[in-house]
């Protein structure tokens, strides 16, 4: 009887960790296969979003590189840039990404292959504020961390455990299949000149916003500074000329954000241009230059593009 | 500790196996410092509230045993008070406070009393629930009082059911602490299947649609009502993948080491009434309010009027118990005048039936009656996920305008969001209706149901939402 209960036991035992194997070995099978096929179809993706930034990372050679958010893609006008400075031009700007690190691990892509000649870093205010999401949206990068390892240190700071989960063929990809379909069919029909979005349609509204938000003390993300001043020595390193700029918003602020004055402070130490047109007229005297509260129009894009262009000429001849 | 973490993933595998390495006597410990570790990785300060209502419960059990008539009333209403007592102070006192200022005001008084600035311990109604049910039990002679202080602290504190239920009875799960569990193939494997669906349904489902949910309801005033509807729809699908994923994961980590905890959730969807959706919605609370409020005070055996008063009690304070903010109060009162308008119309519905012959058509009287349920759910819900009343009243006013195109912030988180409800629908609708035909998840053949499994598994890690942090219910 006893005999009987203990090869039960043992058969029972063996049964699992047959099974336990088995499925084991399927998962890690399925799964490289899907990120393997994933990968693959990633990097051929010929239109949109992350096609701009896998363009970015492994392919431009352009002189001027413009970093930030869905401002700094719908605020820089190319033919602005090319045409005053004769240079070349991309935008690396991407939707929802207003974060330093994004633009950061970015900046390390692309200085690992060559060295432009002009960077501009289009900031946020509140962009060192203490957020969980500037770290979630890294995970826009993710498709990058086994083919630019060069990336990771930055893409390690989502969490503590991104190391193990980027063990899985499957994860770097998460909710990327419907744009790797839509990247490699053509069905994303978003036109870019150069990374730039022009904006044709203007703002509704005739008054700007009034907040005293940006004056309130926010205890600023010590990571994100940090990171802002790696930014300015990688670019210091390579001998990049670096401005960094906060392009205009239709919101009138009581105060000063204070993320604005942290990256003043730390742009002046370190003897970088920095370019406040947050506040600046004849932006917020004109709606019609925007398109919403946060995104200038493709007239106000020039606009400002030219002022920008004046104000670093301006600096530098007087320097 | 969330359950959707790799904290967690790790803290399961090493308790598992320390469980089944450790000789019988021991295990309860292991159990018992396990749940302090899981609990305290919240908020650790916390546990100390968790220990006062276990000190509390255990001597009063104790006490209730062994005293006669009065007595043993007067240590069950010690216990009862102590334990709602915690739940006034943290989860009331505030709402109650504000409410009281508000009523002051209105006759030109202040309030004398302060704002406690304090956080709700997490998952309080959930174990202060479960530890009532314990000495009400042993009032009602239904179970010995636990004289082990260890085991009976686990019956409280048990991980993985300790922040959201299900909301265990002592006649279930104490006992269990006892049994000496047998690495069994059976159980290892339904307990991972389980957590594994419930994780897709946090992940893939919930937390997608949360993204939608939030936004929209968020932001209420610059949202049409075409809009609303969806992320009212969309909702409906969260809290039910959010709460009943988390079931299913805390009953799957019990049952891997043999524990059985009941089920929390029957696929209420598929409800044809109201009552019959609360049969099937959290039933390890709606028997709770059902053994211990609704038959306290009456029941249905008194007059009909008193009947309908007793129902509209019960949701009333079931509201109550889910959050202290007037949303959740209405919520309960319209869940309650839903079951209290069913009754009353009951007649004037049979005649209907009988005159429109749609009963004659039982699928199609089936499907109408689902939808029906469904709808009045729905409308529920708003009051339970809007921020405030008025919110919830625009979100209602707009709806009911039905106008403007349905806002979507990218065409392919539209798409995950859609193709999890697709999935949901067609495992709940098989399991409904054709739960004999073939399964996927419990077939014959030896690779079929790893196969669905994997494909679980790289679905989550394809298209599930990996920050979209807690569960909801653990706010209560």
């Amino acid at each position: 009887m006893i005999k009987k209960a203990q090869s039960d036991k043992k058969k029972n035992w063996k049964h699992f960790l047959l099974n336990g194997v088995v499925f084991l070995v399927l998962i890690i099978l399925f799964d490289f296969i899907l990120g393997q096929l994933l990968q693959y179809y990633y990097f051929k993706i010929k239109s949109g979003t992350q096609y701009r930034t896998t363009y970015a990372i492994e392919k431009t050679k352009a002189d001027i590189i413009i970093f930030g958010s869905s401002r700094a893609m719908d605020h820089y006008n190319p033919f602005v840039f090319e045409n005053r400075y004769n240079l070349s031009y991309y935008n690396a700007g991407r939707d929802g990404e207003n974060s330093v690190l994004y633009h950061y691990a970015v900046l390390k892509g692309i200085l690992k292959r060559y060295t432009p000649k002009i960077v501009i870093l289009d900031m946020m205010p509140n962009e060192f504020a203490n957020t969980s999401e500037s770290y979630d949206k890294l995970a826009a990068l993710s498709p990058y961390y086994n083919t630019h390892p060069e990336m990771r240190p930055i893409l390690d700071l989502r969490s503590r455990t991104e190391k193990i989960k980027m063990l899985s063929g499957t994860y770097p990809f998460n909710s990327t299949i419907m744009n790797i379909i839509s990247g490699n069919f053509g069905l994303d029909d978003k036109k870019y000149i150069k990374g730039y979005y022009a904006i044709a349609s203007s703002y509704m509204i005739t008054k700007p916003l009034e907040t005293d938000d940006k004056s309130k003390v926010y205890q600023l993300d010590s990571i994100k500074v940090n990171v802002l001043k790696w930014f300015i020595n990688d670019c210091k390193r390579a001998n990049i000329k670096l401005y960094i700029v906060c392009s205009p918003i239709y919101t009138k602020f009581i105060g000063t954000d204070y993320s604005i004055v942290a990256a003043e402070k730390i742009a002046a130490d370190n003897n970088i241009s920095f370019f406040d047109f947050s506040q600046e007229s004849p932006f917020l005297e004109s709606p019609k230059l925007f398109y919403n509260s946060l995104h200038l129009n493709d007239s106000g894009a020039r606009i400002f593009s030219n002022m920008l262009i004046d104000k670093i000429f301006l600096k530098e001849n007087t320097q | 500790m969330l359950f959707n973490s790799f904290h967690f993933f790790v803290f399961f595998v090493i308790v598992t196996t320390l469980y089944f390495i450790l000789p019988h006597s021991k295990r309860w410990l292991l159990l018992l410092a396990s749940s302090c570790y899981f609990y305290m990785a919240f908020v650790p300060i916390y546990i100390l509230i968790l220990g006062f209502t276990i000190i509390v419960d255990y001597f009063a059990g104790i006490l209730i045993e062994k005293s006669q008539g009065r007595r043993r009333k007067l240590f069950l209403i010690f216990s009862l008070v102590a334990n709602i007592g915690v739940l006034a102070v943290f989860k009331y006192y505030n709402f109650i406070n504000t409410n009281l200022s508000f009523l002051l005001q209105g006759f030109g008084l202040t309030n004398p009393l302060p704002y406690l600035a304090i956080l709700l311990p997490i998952g309080l109604s959930f174990h202060t629930f479960q530890a009532m049910s314990y000495t009400i039990e042993v009032y009602r002679g239904n179970q010995k009082a636990e004289r082990h202080f260890g085991i009976y602290s686990l019956y409280v504190m048990f991980y993985p059911q300790l922040v959201a239920g299900p909301i265990e009875r002592p006649q279930n799960l104490l006992h269990q602490f006892r049994e000496k569990h047998q690495p069994d193939f059976e159980n290892f494997s339904e307990g991972l299947k389980l957590m594994i669906w419930g994780l897709f349904k946090k992940l893939v489902i919930a937390d997608r649609l949360a993204i939608y949910v939030n936004s929209v309801y968020n932001n209420v005033a610059e949202h049409n009502g075409m809009t609303l509807l969806l992320a009212t729809m969309f909702f409906s699908v969260q809290i039910y993948c959010d709460f009943s994923g988390y079931s299913d994961i805390a009953i799957g980590a019990a049952r891997v080491m043999g524990f059985r905890l009941m089920i929390n959730f029957n696929r209420p969807y598929f409800s044809k009434n109201i009552a019959e959706f609360w049969r099937r919605w959290h039933i390890s609370l709606s028997t709770w309010f059902k053994d211990y409020l609704y038959i306290s005070i009456g029941g249905n055996k008194v007059t009909i009027h008193r009947w309908y008063f007793n129902l509209l009690v019960v949701f009333l304070v079931s509201g109550l118990w889910h959050g202290a903010n007037w949303t959740f109060i209405i919520w309960g009162c319209i869940n309650g005048l839903y079951l209290v308008f069913a009754l009353v119309t009951q007649g004037l519905r049979n005649k209907l039936n009988q005159l429109t012959r749609v009963k004659e058509i039982p699928k199609i009287n089936a499907s109408i009656q689902v939808l029906a349920t469904y709808i009045l759910v729905c409308f529920a819900w708003i009051f339970f996920r809007a921020n405030n009343i008025q919110d919830a009243f625009t979100i209602i006013k707009k709806i009911f305008l039905l106008k403007g195109e349905i806002y979507s912030e990218s065409s392919s988180m539209m798409f995950y969001s859609f193709a999890g409800i697709l999935f949901l629908l067609l495992v709940e609708f098989k399991k409904e209706y054709f739960n004999s035909l073939f399964t996927l998840s419990n077939n014959n053949h030896w690779l079929v149901p790893k196969l669905y499994y994997c494909f679980l598994i790289l679905m989550i890690l394809l298209i599930g939402v990996f920050d979209g942090g807690q569960f909801i219910y653990f706010q209560f």
